[in-house]
């Protein structure tokens, strides 16, 4: 008869057993027939019939859910585990919170970058800000720059987070306004228009600048000025900070 | 319930926590549990496998974290007792979501960590019908009080 390891948190409704022997031809019956013989499991395996989202059955090394799900067939020397995923979180301020320290990572590698295209005229490298800048603002977990702070700088101590209550979306505005100006760079130095081409991208270096050193961000301006005017699309209203109380 | 730990134990939580701000951090607890009592004899730090974008506030233990963390107390001769997890900025009361994904048996630290610093922790147990959180009694005890801390069977 195949067997199923028991978790710790629930042994105590196995009499204190790590492994139950089970009956069946699919993990289903077997999941049943450990509930027939042990009743009290039921609730904290599923609910409303179903398998809940983070009780996982593994056959051998693999998760169910990548072979048949529930309906994978069994045999009877197969060995079963019930693993939990451990989950949960405050859930507050979704998406209410900035790290100014990934936006000033984000600006110093824009600065960075386009001064060294402009002083090596890499027009290539200004492409590659335009598409970093563009992606980081479709899919903000794509941002590379974002990514390098999230990945390396945190991790190692190098930048410490800067937390702060804020709307993302004025700041993903204003790196969406940058990544058209660095685009429209690149394009027009392709077509051969060099000081339409270095000027478009000096106004983003000077604005990403602006923001870096003295804290003004004038894409977020602009935002909260369409928010001002009710434009469709421009939902955030300024926050005004207040210390949280427990 | 009453729930056990020394202060090299607990400090062991703060550092990861506050090492994890402005995420969530998490771990699970060891050590061994009778009817009314949980001794905590080792901490055991997880990384928060939830994507970058929702882990200043979620955190989740992968199954295959799970796995080896049990086997991690098995060799230490201890069992899983508990997780423990951060709300950054953020009460330490659970919220619906920990309830929601709570396991019984299991005592359920969960920290405030308010800019970067570790506020209160409060022990949580789920009720045996999953509908609330019932506060554990937490005892943070003094060196040499609590036998042999960090012991490697």
């Amino acid at each position: 008869m195949a067997t199923i390891r028991i978790p710790t948190p629930l042994r105590p409704y196995t009499s204190g057993n790590e492994q139950v022997t089970v009956d069946g031809q699919t993990v289903n019956d077997a999941l049943h027939n450990l509930i027939e013989q042990h009743p009290d499991l039921e609730q904290h395996l599923f609910n409303d019939g179903k398998l809940r989202s983070f009780v996982n059955v593994f056959l051998g090394e693999e998760d169910v859910r990548y072979l048949n799900g529930i309906d994978t067939a069994i045999k009877d020397d197969s060995k079963l585990m019930i693993i939990p995923s451990i989950a949960g979180g405050s859930g507050a301020d979704t998406n209410r919170k900035v790290d100014h320290s990934a936006l000033r990572t984000n600006q110093a590698f824009i600065i960075g970058l386009l001064l060294i295209a402009f002083i090596a005229n890499l027009w290539a490298l200004v492409a590659f800000v335009a598409l970093v800048m563009i992606i980081g603002t479709i899919w903000p977990n794509a941002g590379l720059f974002k990514q390098v702070y999230l990945r390396i700088l945190k991790p190692a101590g190098i930048l410490k987070p800067d937390v702060i209550v804020d709307n993302p979306e004025p700041h993903l505005f204003a790196q969406g306004l940058g990544g058209l100006f660095t685009l429209g760079s690149t394009v027009a130095l392709l077509v051969g228009l060099p000081i339409l081409g270095w000027t478009l991208s000096w106004i983003v270096i000077v604005l990403a600048a602006l923001n870096l050193f003295l804290g003004f961000c004038a894409g977020c301006f602009v935002y909260y000025q369409l928010h001002r005017l009710g434009v469709p699309g421009f939902s955030s209203g300024p926050i005004v900070r207040e210390a949280r109380q427990e | 319930m009453k729930v056990v730990l020394s202060d090299t134990h607990f400090d062991q939580i703060k550092t990861h926590l506050e090492d994890a701000y402005p995420n969530e951090g998490a771990g699970f607890l060891l050590g061994r549990s009778s009817e009314n009592l949980v001794e905590i004899e080792f901490i055991l730090p997880m990384a928060n496998r939830r994507e970058a974008e929702a882990q200043h506030n979620r955190y989740s233990i992968e199954p295959k974290d799970y796995a080896n963390a049990e086997f991690e107390a098995a060799r230490r001769g201890l069992d899983l007792v508990g997780v423990f997890h951060s709300h950054p900025d953020h009460p330490a009361r659970p919220s619906q979501f920990d309830v929601d994904h709570a396991w019984p048996n299991f005592t359920y630290f969960i920290t405030s960590v308010e800019k970067g610093k570790v506020k209160v922790t409060h022990a949580w147990r789920l009720r045996e019908d999953r509908t609330a959180f019932d506060e554990d009694i937490l005892e943070v005890a003094q060196p040499n009080s609590v036998a042999n801390t960090n012991r490697e069977d």
